[in-house]
């Protein structure tokens, strides 16, 4: 009965709609798109009635959400915390600069693309993108999850090689711990 | 104020023969000394003449030239005077005498300076890291190092960026307004 197809369909559809009804967010908050947080968790945009709640350790958390431009110094943290998430996660890049580097095109330490470094399922974009595009940007995301089409996690185990070996390419001296669940 | 500066500036030739002034309007004075000076001449200051508060150290490329520009910035609360101590050294063998003893938040300055510009201080202790992690490139505050292609052959890019147009002759052709010619290099 378990293993039946069908019943496996409706456990789906029911695990989706759960997740996609409770984001618990954790704001990596280093570039200036982190100012447009508390606007939209706060009661004019209170992201809160949409299930969009802020966590406080990345453990606890389904989204990582990253506000901006990544140093090359940040990005070694955000692969740490991003690791340390449990399924399911997701990833939020959120603004110009993680899409093609904004306006922090020719800096010698900020990387450009984010998606070749950490498997992003949404993008928002602008800068910085208002209160109301973040909301549809994790309208987006509750949308994909339902369809089950959020699976950046599942890509990132899959195609763990080529996601180091971009990431060792920018941070030569490699310290962190096996990635391995 | 003007008594002040004068007072100040017959203090400084004084005891610093080679001090070459400029006096700027308001409370701002300047001063141009060898790099042997800057100790002595901002103890000097500090100790005799209130200068007590050291209000920023910045460096200066001057490419062209193959020196460092660097600027101490002190201030009296007193005499309500901005003093700028500058100085320049050689771009090739950048060295110059450490002054963490006189002010100790001179030394985050330092240590900024030795990573982004590559100056080194005389007897400075501490960490060869600051900001930069992993560093090998150049110092990357230096006019010759190219931001630009670093980034290109480090970083990955989206295409879609390089036909990017010119904003500002587009709206020029719009407005009707002319580009002033030291601002058409900047144009792509």
């Amino acid at each position: 009965m378990i293993n039946d197809k069908s019943s496996q369909k409706i456990v789906d559809i029911i695990q989706n709609w759960a997740r996609k009804q409770s984001i618990w967010v954790l704001a990596y908050g280093t570039g200036c798109g982190a100012i447009e947080i508390p606007p939209t968790m706060t009661s004019r945009y209170d992201a809160e009635r949409l299930g969009v709640r802020g966590a406080a350790t990345p453990r606890q958390a389904d989204v990582l959400l990253i506000t901006g431009y990544l140093t090359t110094k940040t990005l070694k943290r955000v692969i740490r915390v991003y690791e340390q998430m449990q399924d399911p996660k997701y990833v939020i890049g959120f603004g110009s600069c993680t899409i093609n580097g904004g306006m922090y095109y020719d800096s010698y330490n900020t990387i450009k693309v984010l998606d070749k470094y950490l498997p992003v399922d949404v993008y928002i974009n602008g800068c910085m993108p208002r209160p109301e595009s973040v909301l549809s940007g994790f309208g987006k995301l509750q949308e994909l999850i339902s369809e089950g089409k959020a699976n950046g996690a599942q890509e990132y185990k899959d195609n763990l090689e080529w996601y180091r070996a971009n990431q060792k390419r920018i941070i030569p001296n490699w310290v962190m711990p096996d990635y391995n669940w | 104020m003007e008594k002040i500066k004068a007072n100040l500036i017959e203090h400084i030739k004084t005891s610093f023969v080679t001090a070459k002034e400029t006096d700027f309007d308001g409370n701002r004075l300047d001063f141009l000394v060898d790099k042997q000076c800057i100790p002595s001449i901002l103890t000097y200051l500090k100790d005799r003449l209130g200068y007590v508060h050291l209000t920023h150290i910045t460096c200066v490329d001057w490419l062209e030239e193959n020196e460092f520009e660097l600027i101490y910035i002190v201030w009296s609360p007193e005499e309500k005077v901005k003093v700028f101590i500058r100085t320049r050294i050689d771009r090739e063998k950048p060295v110059i005498a450490n002054i963490d003893m006189i002010w100790p938040q001179a030394h985050t300055y330092e240590r900024e300076f030795r990573e982004l510009y590559g100056i080194q201080f005389e007897g400075l202790v501490a960490p060869d890291e600051f900001i930069l992690e992993d560093w090998t490139g150049p110092p990357p505050m230096r006019r010759d190092f190219d931001t630009a292609a670093y980034a290109a052959e480090t970083f990955f890019e989206r295409p879609g960026r390089e036909d990017a147009q010119d904003v500002r002759e587009t709206i020029t052709k719009r407005s009707g307004e002319e580009i002033p010619d030291f601002a058409k290099k900047y144009s792509r």
